[in-house]
């Protein structure tokens, strides 16, 4: 599994164990995430699923009483290496939280919060613009630069917190449940951005609705207790799972 | 939001309980005017501007709390000068920076305990350490010193409260999108957190300008004529001059104690307006 292909994975962990006060929630998970797919994370609640993504960009050594095992590589380099600029490491690796958590200012000041951290100077105009263009907020009118980002409807607001991500032109983005607590238009929405953003990023999406990882994954894992069950291509773990416990959850049976 | 909680609180008079809520939030009101009425009547012949200005005197009549007042007005501003930058920066560092270690649990702890240490006990120390130790004096620098360890405390407890509430998720928001932990600290969490701190450090500087205990141990004189204009001139408050004023068995002396009170809620007042004043503006810009 670690032997590399032509191209070395976007992203990749090796026998990834992750614990809070001793307490696992993943053990031993090693995935590759090819380079431009989308790959979905499917499992039920508890499973470890954005413990997994937050492994991906250095978030869970934000909680006290996290331990990470283990490896986790971006592009052959690896990421909690002692060198490594944690602040860094989540500019290129991007991250969706389940909740929008916006900040309590204007759309623009949101949007350019990443690129202010990271000390772009000059004009963020430009920048701010084409990432509220990407998830569908810009139409030209700088009325909503100006909006505050707190009025917006929750539909809104998750692409908001897509759009802050994405001014920092990320090589992955992570999506902690997109679409959780959307009614169906406003997922509609957001599923339409993950599509077209295929050709600009890899996505890692974590999702515990499984027909939304078949509408937009190349590939699906489905994690149970911390484990890494099964991983493969979306089609094949949905219509022929080798996995038992996958067969069980994909049908409803699992407890 | 202040629309919602009004709302809510238009609801909650239905009922039991809400009926009694009111009826304690009457009964606390009462109190107060009441309190504030009793103050002024005993003090109606000797509130005067005159009265703000002038020294205390021999004669009851002619006194006044001019250098109590001036008295105050410094502690308050050294206080507040020393006091707010170091317990918001101890605040800060505990709450955002230093790792759960045991130290630092240890240190929460001491610091917990230290605020509710009754005031007196600070005055105990700042005699040996501050007006002997150092050499300062019963100065109003004494004072002040003695008026910052007791607010210190009271100022990171509160002030590390306020920072506990602004929820993780937003620091997560904010590290997500690579900012370093000073960035999510001074760009996201400390506006979050600034009414409430706010809030904090002028209950704990207002505990500071009411105290009388600390400052009668330090020496605080009570008959000085003229009104201090440097830290090293001697310590005098007015709450150690109501003490000095209602302790005289003369039939005078009271009613300049009552209006000296008057002094000290009106310097509260202030205090609080200042308070105030920031609370609109944070609704004005950001809310």
């Amino acid at each position: 599994m670690s032997a590399p292909g032509p191209a070395p994975p976007a992203l990749s962990t090796e026998r990834l164990t992750v614990r809070f006060d001793g307490k696992a929630v993943l053990r031993d998970v090693s995935i590759e995430i090819p380079l431009g797919r989308v790959v979905s994370i499917i499992g039920p609640a508890g499973s470890g699923k954005t413990t997994l993504l937050r492994s991906f960009n250095r978030m869970n050594e934000l909680i006290p009483g996290a331990k990470t095992a283990g490896k986790v590589h971006f592009r052959g380099v690896d990421l909690y290496a002692a060198e490594i600029d944690p602040a860094e490491v989540r500019r290129r690796i991007g991250m969706v939280f389940q909740e929008a958590t916006l900040f309590p200012k204007s759309v623009f000041d949101n949007v350019a919060f990443g690129l202010r951290a990271k000390g772009v100077e000059g004009d963020l105009h430009g920048l701010v613009e084409e990432a509220l263009t990407v998830v569908g907020l810009w139409s030209g009118g700088a009325e909503v630069l100006d909006a505050r980002a707190l009025d917006l409807t929750a539909g809104e607001q998750r692409r908001l917190s897509i759009a802050r991500a994405l001014a920092l032109k990320p090589d992955c983005l992570l999506l902690d449940e997109p679409t959780a607590a959307l009614d169906p238009a406003a997922s509609a929405k957001v599923e339409s951005i993950i599509h077209a953003l295929r050709h600009e990023c890899t996505i890692v999406l974590a999702t515990s609705d499984h027909t939304q990882a078949g509408r937009l994954s190349d590939l699906t894992a489905f994690l149970d207790s911390g484990r890494l069950m099964e991983y493969g291509a979306t089609q094949e773990l949905f219509t022929n799972p080798r996995n038992e416990r996958t067969e069980s959850y994909l049908t409803g049976r699992l407890p | 939001m202040s629309e919602s909680r009004r709302a809510g609180a238009g609801v909650a008079i239905r009922g039991p309980i809400g009926a009694m809520g009111v009826a304690a939030a009457l009964v606390t009101m009462a109190a107060l005017i009441l309190l504030t009425g009793v103050l002024l009547v005993e003090a109606r012949e000797v509130l005067d501007w005159r009265f703000f200005l002038d020294p205390p005197s021999r004669v009851a009549a002619e006194g006044g709390v001019g250098p109590a007042l001036a008295g105050s007005l410094w502690l308050t501003l050294l206080v507040a000068a020393i006091a707010v930058p170091l317990g918001v920066g101890t605040a800060v560092y505990l709450a955002e920076y230093a790792p759960p270690t045991r130290l630092v649990k240890a240190v929460e702890s001491v610091l917990t305990n230290l605020a509710g240490v009754p005031s007196v006990v600070y005055g105990i120390a700042g005699l040996a350490l501050f007006v002997r130790g150092l050499g300062l004096g019963p100065s109003i620098l004494a004072g002040a010193l003695t008026l910052t360890a007791l607010t210190v405390p009271l100022v990171v407890v509160n002030c590390r409260k306020a920072l506990r509430a602004v929820p993780d998720e937003f620091r997560w928001a904010a590290f997500g999108l690579g900012a370093s932990r000073w960035q999510v600290v001074r760009d996201q969490v400390l506006p979050a957190a600034a009414p409430d701190i706010v809030a904090g450090c002028c209950a704990a500087l207002l505990r500071a300008v009411g105290a009388a205990a600390p400052l009668l141990m330090l020496g605080a004189v009570s008959f000085t004529t003229f009104a201090p204009d440097s830290p090293n001139d001697p310590l005098t408050a007015l709450p150690t001059q109501i003490f000095a004023w209602a302790a005289r068995p003369q039939e005078g002396f009271l009613a300049l104690a009552a209006g000296a009170s008057v002094a000290l809620l009106l310097l509260m007042a202030a205090m609080h307006l200042v308070l105030f004043a920031h609370r609109r503006r944070q609704r004005g810009t950001s809310a």
